[in-house]
């Protein structure tokens, strides 16, 4: 066995020894007494002791004691600590339930609810978690103006959201870019619904489906080990008691670019049925509707281009979710979770490209239909006995992509233009009558489809067996993990030219979207409508000519299957040694892939020579062991420190074996199944401090050695395949491949709470975070060359900002809240080009957002919120700031509306 | 009430899982195996000379993919019945009636390369109608491409002058009957046929290999592109010709090595010949003197293709041209060559 494993294995091995006491359960639920809600995260500490237990999402806890009088202490942030006394027999299970009041003496005119409500939570669960992990809870991502899950991250601290038509997308957690981060929903990861990438596109879930969100960012060994970043995890509600709970929300809002209107709407109920709330039913379902879009200007630097893009979308997102549980007694439980979320996003993009070097100017549109679902299906059950806890878990989860259509059209017009890029806000042209559509004569339209699945099959369990050493409680927990991964993507692409006697461009034009583009500096004329030429393709088919070589090197380049199966174990001991809590353990990770894709081959002359199916399979396993203390230096002071081990699996695109063999250009393209995950040495360091009027302020120190990091390589001058005989020699072999080291290090800060300290500003709270990380990464060097291919050259990680953070200060009155939000991101490197010149960098942006909320009564609140409010945006460049390649503005769009909790 | 609760619970959320449908103003393209079988024009245009009595064009089935894999840039897929196509003439240039000029038409295709469907007595039931310039053939099923000529009659534009309008007329298909079967026809495309005047550039030149300075004008101007070329002596050639057809430049050297050439069955002694051909990119044919500009390409031993050019300008004054040319390929390049030619 691995000796850093042996380390771990042996203490666990020699707590399991020990003899186990007369022992008893009390189990229960700890609640608000003026607002009956679940406290998640409060502490049930054994008097007099530093023993203690967590109450779960549904303010639940067990928690394995000795027998005889005992006596507990509740402690919640925001609330007095309430202590009772409990007299138990050996072998005994006591419900003890407790509703805690308000912190009433520190808070006095202060209610305890929405935004402070959900802090609180979040706060506790935090402050008693044994890892290191940042949680926000559903009433207070309701307080900030975010629709989906990756926007409701952004206000986490060390994480960094990209961004799609100003909406976040993708979710970086300490600088490293987002396959570093993998994506779960009530713990169990989801499938990534795209094709080419393992990570999940949070826009596709809508932020009001959530109860809370984790960001776990210290694994302990009962966690997926492939996460280097983080660990995200998604959980959904649950019903909490028998009094019906109907809430949700209607609104609309409105976009200021394209001038149109949106529409959300929320609508849950929760209940528990039968005299002892055995049953448990809880529905979830919401919908927003959103017309956007966005005015962009791009420049290609290699091909002296300008290009003008006008992005018209509609998006929607539909999440369904529920949740079943029954409950035979106090010791045994099962649930039945669903979640099943749409994003559905018709794109527009009309766009003039004016190339000068060819004496032309494209005029193309783009008509393309996404939808991206997610299915996920939990079904498991929690055992309580008197020795020992059990839980285990089936997981269905199914994501796709379907694009049904994504239709492109190009038109030609011979027109000589000039382009100045000496403004690189406003790049500068002039070109004669280029808005004249009857002098763009047809190129080519293309019909495209694909779609992508990928589906996860996962059974688990989990064994907690509690024991006592000396005064101090310990834990020691054992489980296994088996997951099957089935991925395919596939593709249908016809491309079809003049054949002659298609029309110019005038005989299918439209009006144009929208009054004005980038606020009317740019003509864009009459826009050409693909559905009107179309409409004519199908009537005249005989005047458009299939490109058949293009159509199989498409579809056999892109398509492939995939087969993944997981295999994980693990063992950890938690042990309380007075204040200090020492988490140890370590997971086990066994891996087998299995890809099938085509090679194609372009001859000499530039034409397909041969598509040959190929398939690649490789297996690797992990041990990882994960070492967390926690050293409570006060009631309300935490010291944190942590030693783990993880990793990251390829993106699919890299791994799978296709590859393209082009003899013209002598480069061939080639996949690499051997690719191995890169794998990472993490060191955190964190200290907190809560205040009991709820808040935090905490500083975190963290340092990721990354091994096997995956670059781009050129093997120059080499033979292909790579092993074997040689079918073709003097080529260029580009291919991702592992062997480079990288580091990332960083400091977290963040400061939360109410200034109660100064009496006029009580009612309001400041939330502040900052991340600072620096990284770098050794590649071979862009100016390698044939001869001196080994020399190596330093970059910063891909996807990593220096600083990041946000701020937002907030008025909580007892009607009315008010809060603005600034959400800002370094600059970060986005593409690693062929030269250093060639690198792509997103600019740094700073976001301010504004919501508001009136409370009409107890039931009933108004709220209304403002995004981009200073028009921030997405800005690319290339080598140098000067250098602008791309620049995008979506303008402020709004959301008003009703909530309600009946 | 708790039931009505339910009830519209339910409801909104049917509502607004119907609200999920973002597909207005599509129209689904027709594409696989909706896409149909496009019969077309196989050439844009031909010419001959102005005293040839024929001349012929092609209609062909546009490529698709092919269903087993094997020919991945496409191949014509056969019909599956026989299909009649409409074709007509559409225009006519240096002459009125098309009667006065087309005599008659006939069709056939090529079985294999000794054996038309002439020969097999196979009958494409070809219909023209020389007073309106319509017609139409069969296009049979299994067949990738027929072939109609017509007889012209020769003497309508053979003269002794240069003539410098436009003489010839244009052809297009027109419609296609083809029941049970998804066929169309490309009705947008001509097929433009020109006579050729032999007074202008058009027709053979001869150039004299006795003249060394010739001789080695040509050597340098074709040997950049050639090899075989560059190495000839006077003494290994048999003659040099460079003839000018529509749309394109042949330059032959006809050597007086021999080889023996076997061709349906019948084996004959035949001199070997290296021959470049080029397309005639800009070329004022309409006139006796001009600019022109030549474009060919050259495959290497990989099947890589180069492309070459020629620019530069001719002259004919009483049946002799004179070629005034410099030719770039691969980065190297020749002086200006003059090639003085003669019919």
């Amino acid at each position: 066995m691995n000796l850093k494993a042996l380390l771990f294995c042996v203490p666990i091995l020699f707590l399991a020894a020990m003899a186990f006491g007369q022992r008893a359960i009390v189990k229960g639920k700890i609640t608000g007494q003026q607002s009956k809600e679940p406290l998640t995260g409060a502490t049930v500490l054994l008097s007099g002791t530093n023993n203690s237990t967590i109450t779960n999402l549904n303010g639940e806890y067990q928690f394995y004691v000795n027998s005889g009088n005992v006596n507990l202490t509740v402690r919640y942030l925001g609330f007095r600590d309430t202590t009772l006394t409990v007299n138990l027999k050996g072998g005994e299970l006591k419900v003890l339930n407790v509703a805690l009041s308000g912190r009433q003496q520190k808070l006095s005119d202060v209610t305890i609810t929405g935004y402070t409500q959900g802090q609180a939570k979040a706060l506790n669960q935090q402050k008693n978690a044994d890892n290191i992990k940042n949680i926000i809870a559903a009433d207070q991502i309701g307080r900030f103006p975010d629709p989906n899950a990756a926007e409701a991250l952004q206000r986490v601290p060390g994480v960094n959201i990209e961004r799609d038509q100003g909406e976040g997308r993708y979710v970086s957690v300490r600088g490293l870019a987002p396959q570093f981060t993998n994506t779960s929903i009530n713990g169990e990861q989801i499938p990534s619904p795209e094709a080419d990438v393992r990570f999940v596109a949070l826009d596709a879930i809508p932020s009001d489906q959530l109860a809370s969100i984790e960001v776990t960012k210290a694994l302990t060994p009962d966690l997926d080990g492939d996460a280097i970043g983080g660990s995200i995890n998604l959980i959904t509600r649950t019903p909490q008691s028998s009094i019906p709970e109907i809430s949700g929300s209607f609104g609309g809002g409105y976009n200021n670019l394209m001038g149109k209107s949106n529409l959300q709407g929320q609508l849950q109920y929760g209940q528990r049925f039968g005299k002892d709330e055995k049953l448990g039913l809880l529905l979830n379902s919401n919908y927003y509707h959103n017309d956007l879009g966005s005015d962009n200007v791009e420049r290609s630097v290699a091909d002296n281009e300008l290009e003008l893009r006008d992005y018209e979308l509609t998006r929607t997102r539909l999440g369904l979710s529920s949740s079943l549980d029954y409950k035979f007694n106090n010791h045994h439980e099962i649930y039945l979770k669903g979640l099943y979320s749409r994003f559905t996003d018709r794109e527009f993009r009309r766009a003039y490209v004016f190339a000068p070097e060819d004496e032309e100017i494209v005029k193309a549109t783009k008509d393309r239909f996404e939808s991206q679902s997610v299915i996920s299906v939990n079904a498991g059950a929690k055992h309580t006995f008197k020795k020992f806890f059990l839980d285990y878990e089936a997981q269905y989860s199914y994501g796709e992509q379907n694009t049904p259509y994504d239709n492109e059209a190009e038109f030609i017009a011979g027109i000589s233009s000039n382009i100045d890029f000496s403004n690189s806000r406003y790049p500068a042209f002039q070109a004669a009558d280029y808005t004249n559509n009857s002098l763009y004569e047809f190129d080519a339209v293309g019909f495209g489809k694909t779609l992508a699945k990928d589906k996860n099959l996962t059974a688990k369990f989990n064994i907690g067996l509690p024991y006592k050493l000396g005064d101090n409680d310990g834990l020691i927990k054992f489980g296994a993990k088996a997951r099957s991964k089935d991925k395919s993507y596939r593709i249908q692409q016809n491309t079809v030219e003049n054949l002659g006697g298609v029309p110019t461009l005038d005989a299918f034009e439209e009006d144009p979207v929208k009054d004005e583009f980038f606020s009317g500096r740019y003509e864009l004329g009459r826009p050409l409508n693909v559905t009107s030429l179309i409409g004519y393709y199908n009537a005249n088919p005989g005047q458009f000519e299939l490109q058949v070589e293009d159509k199989a090197i498409d579809e056999a380049l892109e398509s492939y299957t995939a087969n993944e199966d997981v295999v994980a174990g693990y063992l950890m001991a938690r042990q309380q040694i007075k204040k200090l809590m020492v988490l140890g353990g370590v997971r086990y990770e066994y891996t087998r892939v299995k890809y099938n894709s085509s090679d194609v081959v372009i001859n000499e002359a530039g034409d397909l020579e041969d598509i040959l199916p190929v398939s690649g399979s490789s297996t690797y396993d992990f041990i990882l062991p994960q070492l967390h203390f926690k050293y409570e230096l006060s009631k309300f002071s935490n010291l944190r420190a942590a030693l783990t081990w993880s990793y990251a699996r390829p993106n699919f695109s890299e791994i799978i074996p296709a590859q393209e063999i082009n003899r013209e250009d002598n480069v061939a393209t080639v996949g690499n199944a051997d690719l191995m995950p890169v794998s990472a040495i993490n060191y955190d360091l964190m200290f907190e401090r809560y205040f009991g009027s709820v808040g935090i302020v905490s500083a975190g120190l963290f340092h990721k050695k990354l091994d096997d990091f995956i670059y781009r390589r050129v093997l120059f001058n080499t033979s292909y395949p790579l092993t074997g005989p040689a079918a073709v020699t003097g080529i260029d072999v580009v291919q991702v491949q592992n062997g480079n080291a990288a580091q990332v290090t960083g400091l977290e800060f963040a400061f939360q709470r109410r200034l109660t300290l100064i009496p006029a500003l009580k009612a309001f709270s400041l939330y502040l975070n900052y991340t600072y990380t620096h990284s770098k990464a050794n590649i071979q060097s862009r100016e390698a060359t044939e001869s001196d291919s080994n020399v190596q050259e330093e970059i910063r990680l891909p996807g990593q900002s220096a600083n990041v953070g946000n701020a937002s200060l907030g008025y909580e009155g007892k009607k009315l809240s008010l809060r603005t939000s600034i959400n800002f991101s370094d600059k970060f490197l986005s593409e690693v080009g062929g030269s250093k010149a060639e690198d792509i960098y997103v600019k740094s942006r700073l976001q301010l957002d504004a919501s508001a909320s009136y409370a009409l009564n107890k039931k009933i609140r108004l709220f209304t919120e403002v995004l981009n409010i200073t028009n921030q945006p997405l800005q690319l460049y290339q080598g140098n700031k000067s250098q602008t390649i791309q620049r995008e503005m979506y303008s402020f769009w709004t959301r008003f509306g009703v909530k309600f909790n009946l | 009430m708790k039931t009505l609760k339910y009830i519209f619970f339910a409801s909104v959320i049917l509502s607004m899982t119907a609200c999920d449908k973002k597909n207005d103003n599509l129209i689904a393209p027709i594409v696989e195996n909706d896409f149909p079988q496009i019969l077309l024009l196989a050439d844009e245009g031909d010419g001959e000379l102005e005293d040839e009595d024929k001349f012929s064009f092609k209609i062909t089935l546009a490529d698709r993919k092919d269903p087993e894999g094997n020919e991945l840039g496409g191949k014509i897929i056969p019909l599956e019945q026989d299909a009649t196509v409409n074709f007509e003439v559409s225009d006519t240039k240096g002459f009125d009636a098309i009667s006065s000029y087309i005599l008659d038409a006939k069709a056939f295709y090529e079985i294999d390369d000794c054996t038309s469907s002439e020969d097999a007595d196979i009958d494409l039931n070809m219909v023209f109608d020389a007073r309106t310039g319509k017609g139409s053939v069969t296009f049979p099923k299994g067949v990738e491409e027929i072939e109609i000529e017509f007889e012209t009659e020769a003497s309508l534009f053979d003269d002794d002058v240069f003539n410098e309008e436009e003489r010839g007329l244009e052809i297009k298909l027109s419609s296609v009957n083809a029941p049970g079967q998804n066929v169309v026809v490309n009705s947008s495309n001509v097929f433009e046929y020109r006579v050729l005047d032999d007074e202008g550039i058009y027709g053979e030149y001869e150039l004299d290999i006795d003249d060394a300075s010739q001789f080695q004008n040509y050597i340098n101007l074709f040997g950049l592109v050639n090899e075989e070329v560059k190495g000839l002596s006077a003494d290994d050639v048999e003659e040099i010709k460079i003839e000018f057809q529509y749309g394109e430049l042949k330059a032959l050297v006809v050597l007086k090595q021999t080889i023996q050439v076997s061709e349906c069955g019948e084996t004959e002694t035949v001199n070997r010949e290296i021959e470049i051909e080029a397309d005639l990119e800009e070329l004022e044919g309409d006139s006796l003197k001009g600019d022109l500009e030549l474009v060919g390409e050259i495959e290497d031993d990989k099947g890589a293709s180069k492309e070459f050019v020629y620019k530069g300008s001719f002259e004919v004054v009483s049946g002799a041209l004179t070629l005034v040319l410099q030719g770039e390929f691969d980065d190297d390049e020749t002086e200006e060559i003059t090639l003085a030619l003669s019919k």
